[in-house]
C-alpha cells in the first residue's frame, strides 16, 4: 500500500455533526449532541487549540480528526483529500497521519512490553510497507527517541512503569512519530504530568512543529498551556458542541468577547503577588446541566447577560461588533477578565 | 534538538530476547518465596512421576498374593492392594493417565476459551454475539452427563480422548472471563494507539491483549488441571467409566469395592491416591501464587 | 484575594497553632531498607488559617497529609516527631479508639479524587448514615440535617444528592460531597488532598470558592495539599513548598510568590505557562522529581536540579541538608537553602 505524501498536510473540517445515544432505559434513551456543525481548519505545520469545559465536545472533535470516531455528517479532508468519500479501509492510511497523544501516558503504553517492543511494532510495519531493511528499524527507533529528548540506551530496555510520567509521555510521542505523522492531536497531554515537567513536553511539541513541520492540535481546559503551544495559532472555544469563539490565540485570550469565554478565562487561578485579577471577572449563573434548554443560545441558561432574544434565537458564528475573532453572541462585549502581571514581576 | 533528560543511575536491564528472559524471570519469581519453590518441587515430582514412572516398573506388576491389604512396610512403602500388588507401584503407574488427561483438558479449555474470549471481546458486534451464544450453549451443557453418555460410545482408554472431551465441554467460563477482561482492556489508550498506528487485529490480539490477560490465563490453566483431576478421578471412582488399566480413580474405586472402608484393612491402598491428589493440588496452588508476578512486569523487582 | 485581614493574621500569629507538626519523619520499608518519604518536617498551621502545601510527585506531601490523620499505611510508618492537634494532643500517641473518633470528628479529610473514595454501591445518604454509625452518632436526624445544610450551602440540591449514587454525580459534585463528609461531624481541622485535580477550570474555581467560604464561616483551620501553585494562590494565605520529603520554603502566599527565596520555588513558578505576559519567559526545570529511592541521602535534596548550585557550587550543598531558617524579608518567611542570606539572591 503506498503512503500518502509524507510532508505536512492541512486539515479541513466543515459542518461536523456528531451525536451519541446516551444511556437511558431501552425505550427512552436520549441523544447527546456532542458536535453541532463544527467548522475547523489548520494549515500544514500550524497550531490550533480547543478549549472548553468537560463534556463540551472538544475531545470528541479531536478523536474524529484522528479517525478514532466516526461522524454523522459534514466533511473532513486531510491534505486536500476528502475522506468521507473513501471506504473505511482506504481511509486508514490517511488517518494514520493524524496521531493522538492521550492524557494518561501510562494507559497509553502496554505495561507488559518494553519501549523497544512498543516502537518496533509500527516500525516493522512501516519497513515492510516501504521495503526497508531490518537495520533501518533499529536506527529509526533511536532516531525518534532522540527527537523527543530521551536516551535510547536508557529507555529501550525498560517497561513503562519504570519510567517517570514525563518520560512515558515522550515515549508516546516518539511512537506517534514512527509513522511520520502530519499532525499530532494532544488531548490534555500534560495534565497528568508533574508541573515542573510540563513545560518540557510543551516545548517538545513546539520544536516538533518547527523541525518536522507537524501540526499540533492541543485540546485542553487549561488556557495557559493552550496559549503557550499555540501563541501563533488559532484558539477555538467550544461550548456544548458548538464553537462559540474562534480567532488568533492572543486575540481571544487578551480580548475575549463571548461571555462563556470570559467565564473560562475568569476561572483561571490568579497568582496573587505576581498577577492581579482582571477587573470584570465573570462566573456562570448556574452549573452545567444536561437538561438546560437547546433552543436559542446554548449558553443562555447560564449567561449573566442573557436576554429573551438569546433564549429564542441561536446566534451564528460571525464578526458582529467588528471583532477580529469570530464569535456567536448577540451582545459581544470586551471585558477585562484575564489576570495581568503586576508591575515589576 | 530537545534537551536530553538526565539518565538516572541504576542497573540497566539489557534487551533480552523474550524467551530467555521468561525462564530467568520465572526462576527469580519462584525463588522469592519458599512456598513457591515447594510448590514447584511438588509439581515437578508429579510430572516426573507421570513421565518416567511407568518406565520404572514392568508392564505387569508383580503380585505378592500372600501379602494382600498389607500396611506400609519396608518392602512395600505404601502397603499392598487386594491382590498384593505394591501400592506405590500402582500409584506411580496410575499417574500418567490422570495427569495427561487433565493437562490436555486444561490446555484445551484454556486455549479455546482464551482465543474465543479475546476475539469476541475485541471485535464486539456480530462476531461477539455469535461467539457468546455458542459459549453460553457450551456452559449450559451438563459436562458430567455428557461424559457418561459418550462413555457408551468411547472407551476412554486413551487419555487424549478423555482430555479432549473434558476440555471441549469446559471452555465456556474461561471464554466469558477472558472476554470481560478484554472488554475493559480495549478501552485503554494503548489498544487505540495500536489501531491508530495501523497494526492489524492479529497483532493487537496476540501482542497487546494476550500478554495482559496472561496472568489470568496461566492461573486458570493450573487450577483447571486440579479441577479436571478431581473430575476424572471422581468419575472412575463412581465406577461410571469403564476402565481396563489402573489409575488413581480406579484405585479408589477398587479399594472401596473390596471393602477397605468396611474392614479398615489396606487403608493405605485407599488413602495413597487421595493423598497424592491432595499433594498435587497443594503444589499447584502454591505455584499459582507466582503466576501474577511472572506475567506482570510491574510486580517484578529489578 | 479575600485572605485573612491583617488583624486575623496578627491574632493567628500569637495564638497557639491548631496543628503543630514537629520534626516529623515518615519512612517506608523497601527492599533497600527504610527510606524517608518525609524528613524532619516542622509545619505549623495557625488556627483559622488556610495553608497550601505545594509539591510534585515524590515530594511526600500526600504522605504528610495522611499523617495528619495518623493514617499512614504499612509499609510506611511515622519514625520520629509529633503531630499536635488542638484539643487532641499528639496524634501519634492517641489510642486507636480516640483516633478513630478524631478522624471525621475533629479532623476532616477530603481524599484525592473524591470520586474514588465514595462507595460506588451505596447512595450518598446511606454512606452518611454509615459515617454516623461508625462515630456513634445518636442523633441521625440531626446528622442528615447538617448534611443537607452543607450541601445546600455548596449550591447543590440536597435531597437529590443524598439519593444519588457516585456515578450519577459530576466530578465537581463528588468533590463537594467529599467536603460535606469531611465537615458533617463538625471537624475544626480540614485537610484537602488535591481537591481540584481532574476538574475543569470552572468547576475548580467553584470548589475553591466554596472551600474559602466554608472555611471562613466555620472558622476552620485548613490545609490544601496540591501540585498546582495556582490553587494555592487562589485559596491559601500561607504556602509551604515541599520537595523530596523536605519543606523548602514557607511564608505568606503573596510574599513567597512575589519574591521566592528557594531556587526550587523560583524555578517552579517560572515553569508555569501564564495567560498573559510574554509566553516564552517560562523556563522548564531540568531533570525530574526524585523518587523514594533517588532522594539524595546527604546534602540538599534539590541539589541536582538547582540552578544556583550549578552556578555557585557551594560545598555545604553536598554535605548537609540546609536547615529551615527565618528570612529577614517578612514575618513568617522560612527557607531551607544554603545560598540564601549569604549573598544577594540570584535572579
Amino acid at each position: 500500500m503506498t503512503d500518502p505524501d509524507s510532508s505536512g498536510a492541512a486539515i479541513e473540517a466543515r459542518g461536523i455533526v456528531k451525536s451519541f445515544r446516551a444511556r437511558g432505559d431501552v425505550l427512552a434513551g436520549h441523544t447527546v449532541h456532542a458536535l453541532r456543525g463544527v467548522d475547523f481548519s489548520i494549515p500544514a505545520g500550524g497550531a490550533a487549540s480547543f478549549i472548553g469545559e468537560s463534556g463540551c465536545g472538544k475531545t470528541t472533535l479531536g478523536r474524529i480528526l484522528a479517525g478514532l470516531e466516526s461522524f454523522d455528517s459534514g466533511s473532513l479532508s486531510l491534505g486536500g483529500v476528502p475522506l468521507a468519500e473513501l471506504s473505511p479501509r482506504k481511509r486508514s492510511p490517511h488517518f494514520r497521519r493524524v496521531q493522538m497523544i492521550h492524557q494518561d501516558p501510562y494507559s497509553a503504553l502496554n505495561p507488559t512490553r518494553t519501549v523497544d517492543a512498543i516502537l518496533r511494532d509500527p516500525l516493522a510495519l512501516r519497513a515492510r510497507q516501504t521495503g526497508r531493511p531490518r537495520a533501518w528499524i533499529d536506527a529509526r527507533a533511536r532516531e525518534v527517541l532522540d527527537l523527543v529528548g530521551l536516551d535510547p540506551g536508557y529507555v529501550l530496555p525498560r517497561f513503562p512503569h519504570q519510567l517517570s510520567g514525563g518520560m512515558r509521555q515522550r515515549v508516546v510521542i516518539a511512537r506517534a512519530l514512527t509513522v511520520d505523522p502530519a499532525a499530532l492531536v494532544a488531548d490534555e497531554a500534560v495534565s497528568m504530568i508533574d508541573v515542573s515537567l510540563r513545560l518540557g513536553i510543551l516545548n517538545l511539541l513546539r520544536e516538533l512543529r518547527s523541525t518536522l513541520g507537524v501540526s499540533v492540535l492541543f485540546i485542553t481546559h487549561d488556557v495557559a498551556t493552550a496559549r503557550y503551544i499555540g501563541a501563533d495559532g488559532e484558539l477555538y472555544v467550544i461550548y456544548r458542541g458548538q464553537i462559540i469563539e474562534h480567532g488568533p490565540t492572543e486575540t481571544v485570550v487578551a480580548d475575549p468577547v463571548h461571555p462563556y469565554t470570559q467565564c473560562l478565562l475568569s476561572a483561571i487561578p490568579v497568582l496573587h503577588g505576581i498577577e492581579q485579577p482582571g477587573a470584570d471577572r465573570l462566573t456562570p449563573t448556574e452549573p452545567l446541566d444536561e437538561s438546560q434548554p437547546e433552543d436559542g443560545c446554548l449558553f443562555a441558561a447560564r449567561c449573566p447577560f442573557a436576554t429573551e432574544k438569546c433564549r429564542a434565537e441561536r446566534p451564528e458564528l460571525g464578526h458582529l461588533g467588528d471583532t477580529v475573532q469570530e464569535h456567536a453572541c448577540f451582545y459581544p462585549q470586551r471585558r477585562s477578565v484575564v489576570a495581568t502581571p503586576v508591575a515589576g514581576s | 534538538m530537545a534537551t536530553v533528560l538526565e539518565t538516572p543511575t541504576g542497573t540497566t536491564p539489557t534487551v533480552t530476547p523474550a524467551r530467555q528472559g521468561f525462564w530467568r524471570n520465572l526462576w527469580r519469581v519462584l525463588r522469592r518465596k519458599p512456598t513457591r519453590l515447594a510448590g514447584s518441587l511438588i509439581v515437578a515430582l508429579f510430572v516426573a512421576m507421570g513421565v518416567i514412572g511407568p518406565f520404572l516398573y514392568p508392564a505387569n506388576l508383580p503380585i505378592d498374593a500372600g501379602n494382600a491389604y498389607a500396611g506400609p512396610s519396608g518392602s512395600h512403602l505404601l502397603g499392598t492392594d487386594f491382590q498384593g500388588t505394591d501400592v506405590l507401584a500402582l500409584l506411580v503407574t496410575g499417574s500418567r493417565y490422570v495427569l495427561v488427561a487433565a493437562v490436555i483438558a486444561a490446555a484445551c479449555t484454556v486455549v479455546v476459551g482464551t482465543g474465543i474470549g479475546l476475539y469476541a471481546g475485541y471485535r464486539r458486534g456480530g462476531p461477539d454475539s455469535v461467539l457468546m451464544r455458542i459459549t453460553d450453549f457450551i456452559i449450559t451443557i451438563p459436562g458430567l452427563p455428557l461424559l457418561l453418555v459418550l462413555s457408551t460410545l468411547w472407551k476412554y482408554s486413551n487419555p487424549l480422548t478423555m482430555g479432549l472431551v473434558l476440555g471441549v465441554t469446559g471452555w465456556g467460563s474461561v471464554a466469558r472471563a477472558v472476554r470481560s477482561q478484554t472488554l475493559s482492556l480495549r478501552e485503554r489508550g494503548f489498544i487505540e494507539a495500536a489501531r491508530g498506528l495501523g497494526l492489524s487485529t492479529a497483532h493487537v490480539v496476540r501482542k497487546e491483549l494476550l500478554p495482559n490477560v496472561a496472568p489470568y490465563v496461566a492461573m486458570n490453566l493450573l487450577i483447571s488441571v486440579t479441577v479436571y483431576i478431581y473430575l476424572e478421578v471422581g468419575l472412575f471412582f463412581l465406577g461410571v467409566l469403564p476402565f481396563n488399566e489402573n489409575n488413581w480413580g480406579v484405585m479408589i474405586n477398587q479399594a472401596v469395592q473390596n471393602g477397605v472402608t468396611q474392614t479398615g484393612q489396606g487403608l493405605s491402598y485407599l488413602l495413597s491416591p487421595l493423598v497424592a491428589i491432595l499433594l498435587l493440588t497443594l503444589g499447584i496452588v502454591l505455584l499459582v501464587d507466582a503466576m501474577d508476578e511472572v506475567f506482570n512486569p510491574r510486580l517484578r523487582e529489578d | 484575594m479575600v485572605a485573612a485581614t491583617q488583624a486575623t493574621a496578627n491574632a493567628a500569629a500569637t495564638a497557639p497553632p491548631a496543628v503543630a507538626v514537629r520534626d516529623l519523619t515518615i519512612v517506608y520499608k523497601t527492599p533497600a531498607g527504610e527510606l524517608p518519604a518525609v524528613s524532619n518536617v516542622d509545619l505549623y498551621l495557625p488556627a483559622g488559617t488556610i495553608t497550601g502545601l505545594v509539591g510534585e510527585s515524590g515530594s511526600g506531601k500526600s504522605t504528610l497529609a495522611l499523617a495528619l490523620l495518623n493514617a499512614v499505611q504499612k509499609p510506611g510508618r511515622i519514625a520520629t516527631g509529633s503531630i499536635d492537634v488542638e484539643g487532641l494532643g499528639n496524634l501519634v500517641e492517641l489510642p486507636a479508639k480516640r483516633l478513630q473518633e478524631a478522624r471525621g470528628g475533629e479532623i476532616g479529610y477530603v481524599f484525592q479524587a473524591a470520586q474514588n473514595s465514595l462507595n460506588p454501591l451505596k447512595t450518598v445518604g446511606k454512606q452518611l448514615l454509615d459515617l454516623g454509625r461508625s462515630h456513634g452518632v445518636k442523633d441521625r436526624a440531626g446528622l442528615v440535617r447538617s448534611a443537607r445544610q452543607l450541601l445546600a450551602r455548596m449550591g447543590m440540591d440536597a435531597a437529590r444528592v443524598l439519593d444519588s449514587y457516585q456515578h450519577e454525580l459530576s466530578g465537581g459534585m463528588r468533590q463537594r460531597v467529599g467536603i460535606m463528609f469531611a465537615l458533617v461531624l463538625n471537624a475544626h481541622v480540614l485537610v484537602l488532598d488535591e481537591p481540584t485535580t481532574a476538574l475543569d477550570m470552572i468547576s475548580q474555581a467553584n470548589v475553591l470558592s466554596i472551600v474559602r467560604a466554608v472555611h471562613a464561616e466555620r472558622g476552620l483551620t485548613t490545609l490544601v495539599v496540591t501540585h498546582d501553585i495556582g490553587v494555592v494562590a487562589e485559596v491559601a494565605e500561607h504556602i509551604a513548598v515541599m520537595y523530596g520529603g523536605v519543606l523548602v520554603e514557607q511564608g505568606p502566599t503573596e510574599d513567597v510568590l512575589r519574591a521566592p527565596k528557594h531556587p526550587y520555588t523560583r524555578a517552579l513558578i517560572n515553569a508555569i505557562p501564564r495567560v498573559s505576559g510574554d509566553p516564552s519567559v517560562a523556563r522548564p526545570l531540568p531533570g525530574r522529581p526524585p523518587t523514594l529511592e533517588t532522594i539524595p541521602k546527604r546534602g540538599c535534596v534539590f541539589r541536582e536540579r538547582c540552578a544556583v548550585y550549578a552556578e555557585r557550587n557551594l560545598p555545604e550543598c553536598v554535605t548537609e541538608q540546609p536547615p529551615m531558617l527565618p528570612v529577614a524579608d517578612g514575618p513568617g518567611r522560612l527557607v531551607a537553602c544554603h545560598a540564601v542570606g549569604t549573598k544577594e539572591s540570584v535572579r
